[in-house]
């Protein structure tokens, strides 16, 4: 059993945590100030519809406050995660078979039906560690490690964080700077890019274990503009190098005319593919930049969070971010917090729907779906409320739903009559739950 | 094409920091900011989370910043 | 006796508790509007507490605070903790938690605060026995409590001019 798609989940992780550089453990000075310890914990469940992806997990995030605006938080995140997920070939016709990553067995999908790669399930361990600290009385800093690992992935990072208040701390500037090294030892070994899928036990397209080196820069200034009303702005930088590639991800090869897939004999006595596969690969830079806004708006009880982002890369792709929550107090000590976030992205420039089979050859190609150009909401609704102890919970139920489009000027023959773009359907459910003093 | 835009950048930042110093209020005007539903990040753990399933899910993430707002005490 | 600050900063804060010393003549004159009168503790040294029912350092000042008031009000300290809550009601909650056993006057409009061009919280500012401003803290940190204990023993020993 192949734990493939670990590494679908690892790079985000490693990525998420990396992006954790602005948001999580940096903490609001005055909301718990009196020493000793808090918690924040909360149960996660996020499913995709069709038998695709499903993740259970649990998140711990343990304050410990020392006398005068110090703290030392300290994070886990324990994550399961299971079910299918696209593995860059079209839908065709016919059912298609493919090696497994470890490259010892083959799996089929039914025909008329994206292919998806079921053969996989990963544990995910994650820990976080950060002290923060006043340097003077308008200075604040904030350093961090951050380490995950899961079967064939380890994640090391480092941050460090700088702020200064101004103007009777009407405004705050900070700074923020993170570092990451990933290593990926995928069963099997990672692929030789753009090298085909072989028989089952021809490993000869394999190489060994890669990394990457991920930094991140955050320039932000936050500012009070009145009693009810703060906002931020941020600008930020990242740059990622090394092997940026999923290597469990590969594009169908087909027929310049039909569309369809080129179809391939295994060798006597092997099982393998019955159509050409080529693996993935992306460029071994990626350089980021990001602009992002918040506002929060007190209304009378009523709280108003809305935010806006803009990404660009230099693999083309550009995104929109909109997200809005919306917390209104129910009673004296629980309230309802409706959200809606927009989000769109357009292709990355090397992003192939398949690859034409004797065209001239390409050096960046990739089907996978999250570089390439589709639109997503996000609607939910949360619950919150504090228990009689003084304690709070909260529950979340939200929908996620993704739908893109294949390019048009990619979409040859036949191919216009299927499926081109798997798209995305997934509940997510949390509960949560904050205690201490 | 890139120093262009950073210069815009950190150009927008300093004209909001200048900005910024005719808006605001006074140290003990803060009741409603120190609120914890008032602060950018209301629940570090959740905006984790969504961190985490965004950028499995999409090729953008982060972008937030930290820092600001709240009591504004010490 | 020249005045000094906790942040011991040299000659800006001799610049700056000068220029409060004319803020300081500007509040004893105008007291009629003002919920404190600062001449009538004339001869006594007076600890001016800027504080809210929001501001946490607030909830470790206090049993200070009122350790200081015992500690010293034989010898003629009186600390008036000043309220910048717009509601009393907000005030009262924090006081049932954390109980003061000095004086406490209400500021809600923030004049007494400007007067003393209060810039963080929670402030304090020692008075001496001629009314003038020795020394301020800003914000309260527990590290610093020996350093803000030993500016009041100090003020009490100095007399009156």
């Amino acid at each position: 059993m192949a734990k493939k798609n670990s590494k679908t989940i690892s790079v985000s992780l490693a990525t998420a945590t990396c992006s954790l550089l602005g948001t999580s453990v940096t903490t609001p000075v005055q909301a718990q100030e009196e020493p000793g310890w808090d918690f924040n914990t909360a149960l996660l469940y996020y499913g995709e519809s069709d038998d695709r992806v499903q993740d259970v997990s649990l998140n711990i995030l343990g304050r410990r406050t020392y006398v005068d605006d110090r703290f030392l938080t300290l994070g886990l995140v324990l994550d399961s995660l299971t079910g299918a997920t696209p593995g860059g070939a079209l839908p065709f016709s016919s059912p298609q078979t493919f090696t497994s990553p470890s490259g010892l067995a083959v799996y089929t999908t039914p025909a008329d039906v994206f292919p998806l790669d079921d053969t996989f399930l990963d544990t995910r361990f994650a820990l976080s560690a950060s002290w923060q600290q006043p340097l003077s009385r308008l200075f604040t800093m904030n350093a961090g490690l951050t380490a995950s690992k899961e079967y064939d992935y380890l994640h090391l990072g480092a941050n460090f964080k700088l702020a200064r208040d101004f103007n009777k701390r009407n405004t705050t500037v900070s700074l923020g700077l993170a570092f990451a090294n990933d290593e990926l030892d995928p069963e099997g070994g990672a692929p030789v890019p753009l090298s085909a899928m072989l028989d089952v036990g021809d490993l000869s397209n394999k190489t060994g274990d890669q990394s990457k080196d991920i930094v991140d820069v955050v320039l932000g200034v936050t500012n009070v503009a009145s009693r009810n009303l703060l906002f931020q702005l941020n600008y930020s930088f990242s740059n990622a190098s090394g092997y940026l590639n999923d290597p469990f991800k590969f594009l169908s090869v087909v027929d310049g005319t039909s569309g369809d897939p080129i179809a391939r004999i295994p060798a006597p006595g092997a099982v393998g593919p019955l159509y050409e596969y080529r693996f993935e690969n992306r460029p071994d830079e990626r350089t980021k930049h990001s602009v992002f806004g918040q506002t929060k708006y007190y209304m009378d009880g009523k709280v108003l969070d809305l935010s806006y982002r803009y990404m660009t890369d230099d693999w083309e792709i550009d995104s929109h971010t909109i997200d809005a929550r919306y917390r209104w107090p129910v009673g004296d000590s629980s309230y309802l917090e409706p959200h809606l976030r927009y989000y769109t992205q357009n292709a990355a420039e090397f992003y192939r729907i398949s690859l034409v089979n004797g065209a001239p050859p390409v050096s960046f190609a990739s089907s996978d779906y999250r570089l390439g150009d589709f639109d997503a909401i996000t609607v939910g609704m949360k619950y919150g409320w504090k228990t009689r102890s003084g304690n709070e919970m909260s529950a979340r139920l939200e929908y996620y739903m993704q739908d893109g489009d294949a390019p048009s000027d990619q979409i040859i023959g036949n191919q216009a009559s299927r499926e081109l773009y798997p798209g995305l359907d997934a509940i997510i459910a949390q509960f949560s739950y904050r205690f201490g003093k | 094409m890139r120093v262009k835009h950073q210069a815009a950048m950190a150009l927008l930042i300093a004209t909001v920091i200048s900005g910024c110093s005719s808006m605001g209020v006074e140290p003990w005007e803060r009741d409603v900011l120190a609120k914890e539903e008032m602060q950018l990040v209301t629940d570090p753990v959740e905006a984790g989370i969504d961190d985490h399933i965004y950028f499995s899910k999409e090729a953008s993430s982060g972008g937030r910043g930290f820092g600001g707002g709240g009591c504004g005490c010490n | 006796m020249a005045p000094h600050s906790t942040s011991r900063q040299g000659g800006a804060t001799y610049l700056c508790t000068v220029f409060l010393l004319g803020l300081l003549a500007a509040v004893g004159s105008n007291s009629a509007d003002l919920p404190l009168d600062l001449t009538e503790y004339r001869g006594k040294v007076v600890v001016v507490d800027f504080w809210a029912s929001w501001c946490v350092p607030c909830r470790r000042s206090f049993p200070w605070l009122n350790q200081m008031q015992e500690k010293y009000g034989e010898q003629g300290l009186i600390i008036v903790g000043v309220n910048m809550d717009a509601t009393a009601a907000e005030a009262q909650s924090f006081l049932s938690d954390f109980p003061a056993d000095f004086r406490i006057v209400s500021d809600p409009k923030g004049d007494l605060a400007r007067k003393f061009d209060v810039i963080a919280m929670p402030s304090s500012y020692v008075i001496d026995r001629n009314g003038e401003i020795a020394a301020k803290h800003l914000g309260f940190k527990v590290k610093k409590q020996q350093e803000y204990e030993q500016i009041i023993k100090e003020t009490l020993l100095s007399r009156e001019d």
